[in-house]
């Protein structure tokens, strides 16, 4: 490779190869930019999440629980669809709290009071998971994090949730 | 560094005389365009290599969005072109390149024939140059019915036809072509299997043997 | 360790093979061949990146320049529209309209003269023996090429010519029937005339055909939230979800069809 003639500047085969390079890069990016940029697209989009879903009136909520199925429309790509999502939401000191049933340790479905070991908790069967009366994990069971949250809004009434959960740090 | 590697290589798999061959290789004057403007007839076949090239990686890329299925194909074409970042030249690159590749390819075989390269002891390159000319045909085929769009519908339904005219067993390879007795969905799909999969890797497979040979017999001498 | 291969790596120069007369095989040098030539890697290779740069910065500013072009969606029940393949293909295409290629004569079209074509082609080794390599030294070879090529840029310019003398006539832009409508239409006539697939059952004018009712007076029979309803959801042999566009565009449409009475 190295044939440098007399030690000094550069010999022409490495100027042939240098610009080869140079140039090489420049095609190999004008080619490749495009296609990984299009490649990573979804990753650098900003997904709207905006606005709001109805799921009933404010007094349909008491101090319990309740599990209410709301639909919202989703856009995956050029495909929309409607999708079933629910929460649990109550009512109670004049706080409206509204869950995501998603546990948190591996998606499972989280069912409120159904334990007899720890009542008033909210109990994932497929791990023994358990969140207290506010969502929150119980240390020592499987999950790490509280239940997610939507964001709630009441207008004329009615009881308007975000459509996607957020979730919470505490814990 | 690089030439450490290189060299830890080289002991055990002796890969100099592979680059070496190629990168060492002398090139005459007469097709050099440097020293003859007009042995720039030469490069069209570099050139269809090059298109190739960028057709794989693209359509490779475009498959990340991409779905063959009547119901989605064409609104995700519309997706990948209109919504997705640099879709349109992505696309653009394939769409255009896929014409671009046939005209190289086009001038490549005008050039070899008009300066009889194709004769003796050539004649098995020339033969393998033809078989790669018909599957990039079939790619240009197959690939037009895959966005699903009514010129991709219809000039498909005409290019079926024609298969299906061929004596005797012409409506079978009708029946092959369509996987079934409609163009629809299955159609799509074959299509789909056939331009991706099946007509690529016969591409790869004769480029493969059409350099070997070129490297083997060395390029024709001047006129 | 380096040693044991010291006596195969003299691959330096070419490995040219010419067919075997007896002897060993020795590759040829390039001595053979007047002027200067030059070593593949670096210096030819880079001329021809230079080449590969002009044409790929050429193709890409074509890529920006032109998008590609995507029609309306595949409609199977549209048979007004008149097909195209790729360009590439026109004068296989257009070779099937003359009399003795079309008809009973089908096969001559799409069989026998494209086959004879790319026998010929593939086998051009064979029937072009002789060891002279210019053109004008093998006079068959040349003229049957040349004469080829004229066919073929003959019947591509006569495809496209006829292509674009039919859609002339037929009044249509890019092959899909569409209406004409001025820029203070309603709303909603607008969005009808982009709904290809509507107007391939119901007509651009929305007479209606087969077994697809006229819609002149739709109004009179259904409401909005009716119209709407079937739009989406289809109704005896109208499938479901053809609309293009937005809930919006949706309402719009139906609010127009329903004022038809």
């Amino acid at each position: 490779m190295s044939d440098k003639e007399n030690g000094q500047g550069m010999s022409r085969r490495q100027f042939l190869t240098y610009t080869l390079m140079g140039t090489g890069a420049f095609m190999a990016a004008g080619i490749l930019t495009p296609m990984l940029r299009f490649a990573v697209d979804p990753a650098l989009k900003r997904t709207s999440s905006a606005g709001k879903v109805e799921v009933g009136k404010v007094d349909d909520f008491g101090p319990d629980y309740k599990l209410v199925k709301f639909k919202v429309k989703i856009k995956d790509g050029w495909h929309e669809e409607e999708a079933e999502k629910s929460a649990y939401i109550r009512n109670k000191d004049g706080k409206i709290l509204a869950l995501s049933p998603i546990c948190k340790h591996l998606g499972c479905q989280v069912q409120w009071n159904t334990s007899p070991d720890r009542p008033n908790h909210f109990y994932c069967p497929c791990h023994n998971g358990f969140y207290d009366e506010n969502g929150i994990n119980v240390p020592g069971t499987p999950p790490q994090a509280p239940l997610d949250e939507y964001e709630v809004e009441v207008k004329d009434g009615k009881l308007l949730l975000s459509l996607t959960p957020k979730p919470r740090g505490g814990a | 560094m690089f030439r450490r590697i290189y060299q830890w290589l080289d002991e055990r798999l002796n890969i100099g005389p592979l680059w070496r061959d190629l990168a060492d290789h002398e090139v005459p004057e007469h097709v050099n365009p440097a020293h003859h403007f007009s042995a720039f007839v030469y490069c069209f076949g570099g050139l269809t290599f090059f298109i190739t090239v960028i057709q794989i990686l693209s359509g490779m890329f475009l498959t990340m969005y991409y779905v063959p299925d009547i119901l989605n194909a064409y609104q995700s074409v519309k997706y990948l072109q209109n919504e997705v970042a640099f879709g349109v030249i992505v696309r653009g690159m394939h769409h255009w390149g896929a014409s671009l590749v046939i005209v190289m390819m086009f001038l490549h075989t005008l050039r070899v024939f008009f300066t009889g390269a194709y004769k003796s002891p050539r004649e098995m390159n020339w033969v393998v140059g033809m078989l790669l000319f018909f599957v990039m045909l079939g790619l240009g085929f197959t690939g037009y019915l895959l966005p699903w769009d009514q010129k991709a519908y219809w000039a498909t339904q005409v290019g079926v036809k024609i298969a299906g005219s061929v004596p005797l067993i012409g409506p079978y390879i009708e029946t092959f072509l369509k996987g079934g007795d409609v163009l629809g969905a299955q159609t799509l799909a074959r299509f789909f299997a056939i331009h991706v999969f099946f007509l690529p890797g016969v591409l790869l497979a004769l480029m493969g043997v059409h350099f070997i040979l070129i490297r083997r017999q060395g390029i024709s001498g001047p006129l | 360790m380096a040693g044991r291969h010291e006596k195969d790596v003299e691959y330096v120069g070419d490995s040219r093979v010419i067919k075997r007369r007896g002897g060993p095989l020795t590759p040829p040098d390039y001595t053979e061949f007047p002027g200067k030539t030059e070593p593949f890697y670096p210096n030819f290779l880079l001329k021809e990146w230079m080449i590969a740069v002009v044409s790929l910065v050429a193709f890409l500013v074509l890529t920006m320049a032109h998008p590609s072009p995507l029609e309306a969606p595949a409609n199977p029940n549209d048979t007004s529209y008149t097909p195209l393949p790729d360009w590439y293909f026109f004068f296989l295409y257009q070779l099937l309209k003359y009399e003795y290629t079309s008809g009973p004569y089908t096969v001559v079209g799409t069989i026998l003269i494209p086959g004879l074509a790319f026998a010929a082609l593939l086998l051009a080794p064979w029937l072009d023996r002789g060891p002279k390599r210019r053109p004008k030294d093998r006079p068959v070879a040349t003229s049957l090429m040349l004469l080829a090529l004229a066919a073929i840029v003959f019947l591509t310019w006569a495809a496209v010519d006829e292509h674009q003398k039919h859609m002339a006539s037929q009044g249509g832009g890019s092959g899909a029937p569409t209406v004409e409508v001025s820029p203070d239409a309603p709303e909603g006539e607008k969005i009808w005339a982009k709904q290809t697939t509507c107007q391939g059952c119901h007509g651009v004018d929305l007479k209606g055909s087969g077994f697809a009712p006229s819609l002149e007076h739709v109004g009179s029979n259904l409401s909005q939230e009716q119209i709407v309803d079937i739009i989406k959801n289809g109704k005896g042999q109208m499938p479901p979800g053809q609309f293009q566009g937005s809930e919006e565009e949706l309402q719009k449409l139906a609010e127009w069809l329903a004022q038809k009475k």
